[in-house]
């Protein structure tokens, strides 16, 4: 029975998963506070959003490249 | 038998393609990240694309859970159109029921099913039954479903936001997670079109191997690589929009973050598990998603009822679509009278099918009521910033 590798599957999708939904959600809240009327810098604030839209881009573009068989061969 | 085969091969991805559009798509609709219209649009296209960029044939049709190959049992094109009988008589009453279930088991039961009639037990792997579909079953709506269930945690968590004077909840502008989720189930589309619609292919190169008209060890011919990457594009835009209303609102209702993060789940589950040697079922794993993702946030219920249905149907679907395919196999084994018997009520019982469907009819229009959902976002968005107005005067 391949128990180490559905132990890896599941540790593979909890890492990823989490990472992604909590840069994203980061990336939403730091563009909510930018949109605050009483922010201070809040062009600071939408970069660090874009930042966090950014990686979470890198990593939609790498599931790409896992998904295409053409690269991974 | 080998035109009646390829036939019933695209009519199986064609039915795959038409039952899997919920995995993809069915959140991205409920939430309105999507218009479902365009959603399965975007699906089918996505299919498509993905179908052509893997061509790359199994060696084997069952996955190794029938010992077939050069020094095991010879699989006849009899027994892949039993299977495949099977398979498709599955997914239709399945998606008559709504219910979503997973394309590939019911082709392994189907095929289970015909080559234990056609040519005996010992031609099943059982530990490869055992470990490719029933412990997967279990497994992967239990990961996909934790996996989900954190993310929808840590999602409203993050973006929850109060005041810090008042402790008053202000806007919480969540709706930039629709951007998201068109993503993420972009993913999804993609990664069930290189995987799902290449077991076609392979399925159709093997039938026109062992009737010699291709080279052993050939690839697919493009026109079988066309046929079977449109077969399940129609599929995919013709929507199974009953199991679409399942996915989307019968389970739980799912809100933006929510659907974030039961895709995300998905795709990350999927790509894991293709990638890491332990397959898991595209349909189970965001079954399981959707259902944690409802746990995860509060106030929503998950409806228990809908998900033991499910569940059963998974159940069923191994020895529902191999007594199928063993009857298929049965008639087919009485020679060319039993083919025509069985390839005419097997018409028969998907026309029957379909003509039950129009009975009550889902489809884009009514699949989930996402203008509803839509205006109580809306809604309730007026009305926490007519909140949060008061509160921003004080302060100034």
């Amino acid at each position: 029975m391949k128990w180490l590798e559905l132990l890896q599957v599941a540790g593979v999708t909890l890492f990823s998963a989490v990472t992604l939904v909590v840069l994203y959600s980061l990336g939403v809240r730091l563009t909510a506070i930018a949109g605050d009327a009483q922010q201070k810098s809040p062009g600071l604030m939408r970069s660090l959003a874009y930042v966090c839209f950014a990686i979470c881009g890198a990593a939609v573009l790498f599931g790409i490249y896992l998904i295409v068989p053409y690269f991974g061969k | 038998m080998v035109a009646l085969v390829i036939a019933l091969a695209l009519f199986f991805d064609f039915t795959n393609g038409f039952h899997d559009t919920a995995n993809a798509m069915a959140t991205p609709i409920a939430t309105g990240a999507i218009k479902p219209k365009t959603a399965v649009a975007l699906a089918a296209v996505l299919n498509l694309v993905g179908a052509f960029l893997s061509t790359e044939v199994a060696k084997t049709i069952s996955g190794g859970l029938i010992r077939e190959g050069t020094d095991g049992i010879h699989i006849t094109p009899d027994i892949i159109f039993a299977g495949l009988m099977g398979a498709v008589l599955w997914n239709m009453v399945t998606w008559l029921k709504g219910l979503p279930s997973s394309s590939s088991h019911a082709l392994f039961g189907g095929l289970i099913g015909a080559a234990v009639v056609g040519i005996g037990f010992h031609s099943i792997n059982f530990e490869t039954v055992l470990q490719k579909v029933i412990l997967p079953a279990i497994f992967a709506p239990l990961i996909a479903g934790l996996v989900a269930y954190i993310c929808t945690r840590l999602a409203y968590a993050l973006t929850s936001r109060h005041d810090p004077e008042t402790g008053d909840k202000l806007t919480q502008k969540r709706g930039g997670f629709r951007t998201g989720q068109i993503f993420t189930s972009s993913l999804v589309a993609l990664a069930h079109g290189t995987n799902d619609a290449q077991k076609t292919m392979g399925i159709i190169t093997l039938v026109l191997i062992a009737a010699g008209t291709q080279t052993p060890g050939s690839g697919p011919q493009f026109w079988v690589i066309a046929a079977c990457a449109f077969a399940i594009a129609i599929g995919t835009y013709a929507g199974g929009w009953r199991i679409i209303r399942t996915m989307g609102s019968g389970l739980t209702e799912v809100k933006p973050a929510q659907g974030f993060s039961a895709e995300t789940s998905t795709a990350s589950a999927i790509l894991a598990s293709s990638h890491l040697g332990f397959a898991l079922s595209t349909t189970q794993v965001a079954s399981g998603s959707v259902i944690g993702s409802g746990l995860g946030r509060k106030g929503t219920s998950v409806r228990w009822g809908t998900a033991g249905k499910i569940a059963l149907g998974w159940l069923f679907t191994l020895p529902a679509s191999a007594i199928v395919g063993a009857l298929t196999a049965l008639l087919v084994g009485t020679g060319v009278v039993g083919v025509i018997i069985a390839a005419v009520a097997g018409t028969a019982a998907v026309l029957f099918m379909f003509v039950a469907s129009r009975k009550s009819h889902v489809g884009h229009h009514n699949a989930v009521e996402v203008e509803e959902a839509g205006h109580a976002v809306r809604f309730r968005k007026k009305k926490k910033s007519r909140k949060t107005t008061p509160s921003e005067d004080v302060q100034r």
